[in-house]
């Protein structure tokens, strides 16, 4: 079996060891220290007396700082039982980790305590197989310094020690006498240094990033706790998820260059840098707990929205961002990752958000403030989104070396596939986005006419959304099978394929009434509904495949979303299968909730299947669990009242949250389950 | 043959600009560096309306670079995000207002609109 990594994060920046706290680089994985999407410690590995050591116990304080308790030897072959050593690290902008060595014996004892020290300065594009890159090393009595440059692109690790050291260019080597039953410590600093003008920091000269620096990161853990509503459960479980997804949120939260507030990466470990989508939909996801995250993402997705026609980026006026990166392929543009546009999902998400927010929170300023971005994105929906001129929202790479095939949430390359395993030529509209961009235009006319002053503009929009569902619902809908189609090709052909994206679209709204109960009744059946949530893909379609992430895997974001919609509807008890289903999966998997998990069937294998190539944590999936018990709870902004209107599984018990925040201030949600029996008057699929 | 960053500020900057957010609103000093000495241009950004002028004045953001970078910024060969990464410019102030550059400079001279690209289809996959 795969040896157990053990990470600790804060933003952007984490740090992954093996169980001992040793680095050493996978073409796996990326482990070592990263800030930034570059690698600056690919080498890092303690040894006592040349031994390396064992790990007896670990213990994991908080994201951002983890206690390895360590002897010399391997687990079977102990080599000095009267010594052992902790490794205590925490991450900020700088990595920090405490060696105490401890002599247990009786008598002085002399050491040789040595910290293997190297990097490759990887970027995170190319973990399988970085690239050799000329490293310089400079050292003085007290300090390591590996440097990288090319042309004027400059990162350097500077390794410094508190206590007297011997330095080479391969580590810091510690001769030390311990008394009897006493111990040594020292302190290694490692700086992860972007070189700017003058060698000085880049980040040293932006006003944006400077009251960042050095923050305090348990009192800030701390002020964000004290920040979200207080959460009380007859099931320990759901305090403890509830607890866990927190804290995750909290430690993927990261400050950009160009923007003084934090906003959401996507998560550990490929996606650790911010991604439009992923961020989106947390902040979606999270608004009743967490809604800080929405202003500061809408801003910052407003500030790098795109500007002009590029066809590398993938960009055009008015879209919203699909990645952004800072490392040396985003910088020499061997990735198009600096400032990366390739998705059609994000310009129309970025248009309900900020609609959604504000019905919550009411700040009003903001969408007025906004309201040039958010027209620019709406706008983009038909000027650059409808590719084939027929009024569907689609998508095309332009940039065919780098850029990403399918640009909707599944992005993988063969995610898009109809029943018998034909791949849709391009541009493709998939359903979804046509939800989405209805949603837009139906949001958009209400902040027209609400705060921009606009009701021309208001009118115009809501009579596109109308005909778009319309038109949806004429060409999408499959009769003889009674779900929507996938996709639609270029000629308008459908993409017949019973897939997750349906859910999204009662999400959306833009299902016909009539037709509810058709679409909710696939959803909910064992060929889509697993056990532990819905499947991106249905079971019994050539394509499934259930270790498939897109073509039958189980994510909590998308059931998240489907739950919410099946809600909207009024399918109350399904969604609370979903909210059970989702919230049981949580608690057998220890830790943050993963990305993914497998589609078996949960009476075979009766524990969710994780994936190997799933992250966790990750913003989307610790935020899924937080929607998920917001639509248990009903809750929904109402004028300037919180609506609680609660629908739990059976087992949920009491549930209370306080101190809900929005518009109306702060507002408590009190709930019970009601038992095996249920309640007769809400819509239900079967009796 | 494209203008140079000069010319491109003197004449296509200056004025109005309807992408920009009338929300936006700064200044930035540019300094361009050639042959040993800098060329300061200043704008001030207000209400979709670009003011242009030379000045060493301070600013809110102050944007540094060879003359050879900001003419192939204003040639529309070089993103000015991924130039700063590379060090190729650096920024000091409030970084907020380097993406209004991104508006302000063209994209790449051979950028095609998406609708053009989808005409000529790439093979389903």
């Amino acid at each position: 079996m795969k040896q157990e990594l053990v990470h600790v994060l804060a933003g952007n920046s984490f740090a992954v060891s093996d169980a001992e706290g040793d680095m050493r680089p996978d073409p796996q994985a990326p482990v070592g220290l990263f800030s930034f999407d570059t690698r600056f410690l690919s080498h890092w590995v303690l040894t006592v007396d040349g031994s390396p050591l064992d790990a007896l116990s670990r213990d994991d304080l908080e994201y951002f700082e983890t206690r390895f308790v360590l002897v010399p030897g391997t687990a079977s072959h102990y080599v000095d039982a009267t010594v052992s050593v902790i490794r205590h690290r925490s991450i900020d902008d700088s990595f920090n980790e405490r060696i105490t060595v401890l002599n247990h014996s009786a008598r002085p004892a002399e050491y040789t305590v040595r910290m293997e020290v190297g990097n490759d300065f990887a970027d995170t594009s190319e973990i399988a197989g970085p690239r050799p890159r000329p490293v310089t090393v400079t050292r003085n009595p007290s300090q390591l310094r590996l440097r990288y440059a090319r042309e004027r692109f400059s990162r350097e690790t500077v390794v410094t020690a508190t206590e007297p050291a011997e330095v080479d260019d391969a580590g810091l080597t510690f001769r030390i006498n311990v008394p009897p039953n006493g111990s040594w410590t020292t302190d290694l600093h490692v700086q992860m240094v972007l070189r700017g003008e003058g060698s000085r920091d880049i980040r040293a000269h932006l006003e944006t990033h400077q009251q960042q620096v050095r923050a305090d990161m348990r009192q800030q853990l701390q002020d964000w706790r004290d920040r979200v509503p207080q959460l009380s459960a007859a099931r320990r479980t759901v305090r403890e998820t509830y607890q866990t997804c927190l804290s995750d949120l909290a430690a993927l939260r990261y400050t950009p260059l160009s923007y003084p507030e934090a906003v959401p990466v996507g998560g550990l470990p490929w996606a650790m840098t911010l991604y439009g989508r992923d961020a989106i939909v947390t902040c979606l996801e999270t608004l009743p707990f967490t809604p800080e995250l929405a202003p500061a993402t809408l801003r910052m997705l407003a500030l790098t929205q795109g500007g002009q026609l590029d066809d590398a980026h993938d960009e055009e006026p008015g879209k919203i961002i699909c990645e952004t990166r800072y490392g040396e392929s985003a910088a020499f543009g061997d990735e198009p990752t600096s400032f990366y546009f390739g998705a059609a999902d994000t310009t129309p998400l970025f248009v309900v958000l900020l609609d959604e927010y504000e019905l919550w929170s009411g700040d009003a300023d903001l969408v007025r403030q906004l309201r040039h971005p958010a027209r620019m994105a709406l706008d983009w929906i038909d000027a650059y989104g409808d590719l084939c001129g027929d009024g569907y929202l689609r998508y095309q790479r332009r940039n065919t070396r780098r850029g990403v095939i399918n640009q909707c949430w599944k992005n993988s390359p063969d995610a898009i596939r109809d029943r018998h395993g034909h791949a849709p030529a391009f541009p493709r509209a998939t359903c979804e986005l046509q939800g989405y961009a209805y949603d837009a235009k139906v949001r958009g006319a209400r902040m027209a006419r609400e705060f921009w002053n606009d009701p021309a503009y208001a009118d115009r929009l809501e009579h596109e959304a109308a005909a778009l569902k319309e038109r949806f619902n004429r060409d999408f809908w499959l009769p003889e099978r009674g779900y929507y189609a996938l996709a639609l090709e270029p000629d308008g052909t459908p993409v017949d394929a019973l897939a997750s994206n349906i859910g999204h679209l009662l999400w959306s709204g833009i299902v016909e009434e009539d037709r509810a109960v058709s679409v909710a009744g696939h959803l909910m059946d064992d060929r889509m509904f697993s056990g532990w949530g819905v499947r991106t893909y249905a079971d019994g379609q050539l394509p499934y495949n259930p270790v498939a992430p897109h073509l039958g895997a189980v994510w909590p974001a998308d059931n998240a979303l489907i739950a919410a919609g099946l809600r909207r509807y009024g399918f109350d008890w399904e969604a609370a299968r979903i909210v059970d289903a989702m919230f049981a999966l949580a608690e057998r998997l220890d830790g943050p909730v993963p990305e993914v998990v497998a589609g078996y069937p949960r009476q075979v294998t009766k524990y969710p299947v994780q994936l190997p190539s799933a992250g966790r944590p990750q913003s989307w999936s610790s935020g899924a669990l937080l929607m998920l018990l917001a639509t248990g709870l009903g809750l929904r902004p109402c004028g300037e009242n919180l609506l609680v209107d609660p629908v739990l599984p059976e087992g949920f018990g009491q549930l209370d949250v306080l101190d809900i925040p929005g518009r109306w201030g702060y507002s408590d949600a009190h709930a019970r389950d009601r038992g095996p029996r249920g309640e007769g008057h809400r819509r239900r699929l079967r009796g | 043959m494209a203008a140079s960053a000069a010319e491109h500020l003197a004449n296509r900057v200056d004025g109005r600009h309807p992408e920009l957010p009338e929300t936006t609103a700064g200044t930035l000093r540019l300094d361009i560096r050639a042959d040993g000495h800098t060329d300061h241009w200043y704008l001030t950004i207000h209400d979709q309306d670009v003011d242009v002028s030379r000045s060493s004045a301070e600013a809110d953001l102050v944007v540094a670079a060879d003359r050879a970078v900001f003419d192939r910024l204003a040639a529309g060969r070089a993103h000015i995000g991924s130039a700063l990464l590379r060090n190729d410019v650096y920024a000091r102030g409030d970084l907020r207002l380097l993406m209004s550059l991104r508006r302000l400079f063209p994209g790449p001279p051979d950028a095609r609109h998406p609708r053009t690209c989808g005409l000529i289809g790439e093979a389903a996959r």
